[in-house]
């Protein structure tokens, strides 16, 4: 086992990998593997159960909604709009929140007041609330909802990372670098981003969960893609008439995103315990 | 009857690559208000005899064999509550840190009752009858002013010295018949350090304690110990009384140990390194012989392959040696070659009337009010000389140290290489200083970035030069023989290092530009005596092959004696004495200089 990295050592990261490799060849493979059109409609076979329930038909595995859609197809589909924002919005929201933690935790002074006070402002707003203004603003669009989330969440990263970034600035290392001749830049990147970098991954990792559940919300109020799109809110959505006659179809979605943001979270907690100095630190010791 | 009864005490520690034994074969007494002096470097095994008779082992550590009888009770077959019983009252304890030690939400006052409380209960007293009376009392015992406001404090309102001082107060209070005191005053200055040791053998008087005195710092144990006993490896290489063992040691590792220090009042010698270090719990198991042949300056074959019995070698005076009494053949170096010659003439720096202020509270439309560290400091420092500027913390050396290389501006004042100007911070200027002025930071942990290679930390000035990998390694690879290191160590992560190797990479990084000023803060504080004299070597070897000037910020004096040409004393930010150190020791000046040096605990032996 000794060749394998610390953090895949942890059951909790491999649990969370496993998951979302199947979810993301799901997104991939949908294409592929989706047995219909995930909108094409047979109005002949709507509201089926799924296969295993009576009067499921094999030829729709998970049954189909109230507009004789099928439900394993559109999940699968659905898979693409969740993974892209996730990836796309956590990302890009590490980029911006980081960027700005590190100029604020390393410079101080004024810039670490100013960029204090913008987060101070941001996190009054309800990130729901804000964006859906953002959505009004911004026009429905897969990158609109990417932008959204990114303006939303980027202050949970800087945040974070700002009071890691004040403590790795302290340390004698960094004061050596200086005196060494290191740029400011130079310091950042080769001094202080490794000893954050651990952090951020793992910041990111959840921030992708939260993602999820965000697009799934603004899906669900028709915020988010075109409806013709599948996504998994707006099958929530379209599920809540036929809730009483079949419960399937609400919560066949509901589960898909809940599996997901499960796999990002215990990835995200796996990663912590493994790259975390300070716990592994106190539980090796 | 003894108080303490240790017989042949062995712990073990079980972990996946197996067994190891941490102590092996402890076996002492201690007798009703006596001082056992436990000495050793670190890693020996000091601290885990403290927790074994405290049964606070870490995970995995157990005793495997031999008894440990206090007053009569079997430590290690007693259950669990008759031995809380025990701790906290006939067993008190003072920590190493003592700003850890007290709870920082609980005021002085509250922490004292509780501890009043639980003495109580032990009594069979359930209630304490007006406590803030006796509370006082207990802090007027430890000679603290203003005790009734004291009550009313937070611990992170007080000095280390004074909260040290509390918990000393709280471990007498209920009059216990032992006290382990680990490193007491190791984390304090030395002018408080006397002061502790004073109050410590007051109160242990006053209330006829037994104390285990745990220490790394032989001149210490001296000046406290009725006996003591030096560890090495987790085995009792020597026992007897402090007299018998500091004057006649019976040991090579107590003699080398004694030499390792340099002398603070007297005569000028080398001193004694020891080669290598203390091998390590794992290297123990395949261990034939005396566990410090490796390193012994009397070994011979026998030592090797034979495991050394205890010897008697005076009333009550133990060594587990082949050859005891051959021990005072071992003889210090002499003193290093710089006393014997006049250092250079030609200035090379200087520093005038340099301060740092610091804005403690911004006001509107008036002045700020500030707080100085340093005020008007001057120094000059001719080439290949070493300077040492000693002072207590909060003295403003750091800060000094921080003017002096560029990591902040002075307030005011003007510095000069070699005749130009180098007070300006702006880029030229700042490139200049960093060619010829290099900083030793002081805590090796703090200093070396954990995720850098050695060698990637030592050839870190290169990496804004241009320079290829093949010239980088080059250079790390010269670096690290120059430093006494074998080049493989370029491979390797700092946290893969022991404190001594961490220290001398963290000197070599200093050193790739060939800097001819090195300013170093602190960097034999908190190492071994055995480490701190190969590092004090290390930079008289530097000067002599280098012509290096160093200036050497230090709390311990005799380290700035043994090193330094002349000596700076600071004392609250300002420079009350400076002078020859041959002068300044012999004869001091300033009141403060002269306090310092009384503080100083003595000599450890002949040398």
């Amino acid at each position: 086992m000794a060749a394998l990295p610390l953090w895949l050592r942890n059951t909790r990261s491999v649990i969370g990998l496993t998951i979302l490799v199947l979810v993301c060849a799901a997104a991939l493979l949908a294409p592929v593997i989706a047995p219909h059109d995930p909108n094409e409609q047979d109005l002949l076979n709507t509201l089926l159960p799924p296969v295993w329930a009576d009067g499921g038909d094999p030829a729709f595995v998970f049954g189909t909604d109230s507009l004789g859609r099928d439900i394993l197809s559109r999940l699968l589909h659905g898979a693409r709009v969740a993974m892209t924002v996730a990836i796309s919005a956590s990302f890009g929201a590490m980029l911006l929140g980081g960027f700005l933690a590190h100029v604020a935790g390393y410079f101080g002074g004024w810039a670490d007041w100013l960029i204090g006070r913008i987060i101070d402002v941001w996190l009054s707003f309800p990130p729901v609330v804000l964006s859906l203004i953002l959505m009004v603003g911004l026009g429905s669009g897969l990158w609109n909802v990417i932008l959204a989330i990114i303006l939303v969440d980027w202050t949970r990263f800087c945040r974070v990372l700002r009071a890691e970034v004040l403590v790795v600035r302290r340390r004698d290392y960094v004061a050596a670098a200086r005196l060494l001749g290191f740029s400011h830049l130079r310091t950042i990147v080769r001094e202080i981003l490794p000893a954050t970098l651990p952090l951020l991954i793992t910041l990111m990792a959840l921030e992708m969960g939260i993602a999820v559940v965000v697009e799934a919300i603004l899906s669900f109020a028709g915020m988010s893609v075109g409806n013709e799109v599948p996504a998994w809110g707006q099958m929530i959505a379209d599920a809540r008439q036929d809730i009483y006659t079949s419960p399937s179809t609400l919560i066949l979605p509901a589960f898909a995103v809940f599996i997901t943001v499960f796999g990002f979270n215990i990835l995200g907690d796996g990663l912590r315990r493994s790259l975390d100095t300070r716990l592994t630190q106190t539980e090796r010791a | 009857m003894s108080l303490l009864d240790v017989d042949r005490l062995t712990v073990s520690v079980g972990n996946s690559k197996g067994t190891f034994t941490v102590l092996s074969e402890l076996t002492f007494r201690l007798e009703p208000g006596q001082v056992l002096g436990l000495v050793g470097e670190s890693g020996a095994g000091k601290s885990m005899i403290g927790r074994t008779i405290a049964q606070l082992l870490p995970k995995g550590f157990h005793v495997s064999n031999g008894t440990l009888v206090f007053d009569g009770h079997d430590m290690l077959g007693i259950d669990e509550r008759q031995r809380r019983a025990l701790l906290g009252r006939d067993i008190a304890f003072i920590p190493q840190e003592p700003l850890a030690a007290l709870n920082p939400v609980l005021t002085i006052g509250q922490q004292i009752r509780e501890h009043l409380a639980h003495v109580a209960r032990g009594e069979g007293r359930t209630r304490v009858a007006d406590w803030r009376a006796t509370a006082i009392e207990v802090l007027q015992s430890a000679h603290l002013n203003d005790p009734a406001g004291l009550l009313n404090k937070y611990p992170h309102q007080l000095s280390g010295g004074m909260c040290q001082r509390i918990l000393i107060a709280m471990a007498f209070l209920s009059r216990p018949k032992l006290l382990i005191a680990d490193e007491p005053t190791t984390a304090l200055d030395v002018s408080v350090q006397a002061r502790i040791i004073d109050l410590i053998n007051e109160m242990r008087r006053a209330n006829g304690t037994a104390v285990i005195f745990i220490t790394h710092d032989l001149r210490l144990a001296r000046q406290i110990c009725d006996e003591v006993l030096v560890l090495y490896a987790g085995k009792q290489v020597e026992f007897g009384p402090g007299p018998a063992v500091f004057d006649a040691p019976a040991h090579p590792y107590t003699r080398a140990l004694q030499l390792a220090i340099p002398p603070t009042m007297a005569e000028h010698r080398g001193l004694f390194t020891l080669p290598d270090r203390m091998p390590g719990l794992m290297a123990l198991n395949d261990m034939q012989g005396c566990r410090f042949a490796a390193r012994c300056p009397l070994a011979m074959d026998a030592c090797l392959s034979t495991v050394p019995a205890d010897v008697t070698v005076g009333q009550g005076h133990r060594s587990a040696c082949l050859r005891p009494m051959d021990t005072g053949t071992i003889q210090p170096p002499p003193p290093p070659e710089h006393r014997q010659r006049q250092a250079g003439t030609t200035p090379l720096f200087t520093a005038r009337d340099l301060s740092r202020h610091y804005v403690t509270r911004a006001r509107l439309l008036r002045k700020p009010d500030t707080f100085a560290a340093v005020r008007s400091a001057s120094l000059d420092l001719a080439e290949g000389e070493f300077l040492g500027i000693v002072g207590e913390s909060g003295s403003g050396k750091s800060t000094l140290a921080r003017l002096l290389v560029g990591l902040e501006g002075a307030s005011s004042g003007q510095m000069t290489y070699q005749g130009r100007d180098i007070s300006g911070m702006d880029p030229e200027t700042a490139a200049f200083r960093r060619r010829n002025i290099q900083m030793v930071f002081q805590d090796p942990q703090s200093a070396l970035n954990p995720r850098r290679r050695v060698g990637a930390i030592v050839t870190q000035a290169m990496e804004v030069m241009a320079s290829t990998a093949a010239d980088r390694a080059d250079r790390a690879a010269e670096l690290l023989s120059e430093i006494g290191l074998s080049p493989e160590m370029a491979a390797r992560y700092p946290s893969q290092m022991s404190g001594g190797q961490k220290q001398r990479v963290n000197i070599a990084r200093a050193l790739c530009n060939v800097p001819r000023l090195l300013i170093a803060d602190e960097i034999v504080s908190g190492l071994d005596v055995s480490v701190q004299a190969q590092l004090l070597e290390l930079l008289l070897r530097l000067r002599q092959e280098r012509a290096l000037s160093i200036i050497i910020i230090s709390h311990d004096l005799s380290v700035v004696r043994y090193l330094c040409d002349r000596v700076m004393v600071m004392y609250r930010g300002e420079v009350v004495e400076s002078g020859a150190v041959d002068t300044v020791f012999a004869n001091p000046q300033a009141d403060y200089t002269r306090k310092l040096l009384a503080a100083m605990p003595g000599e450890t032996g002949q040398g």
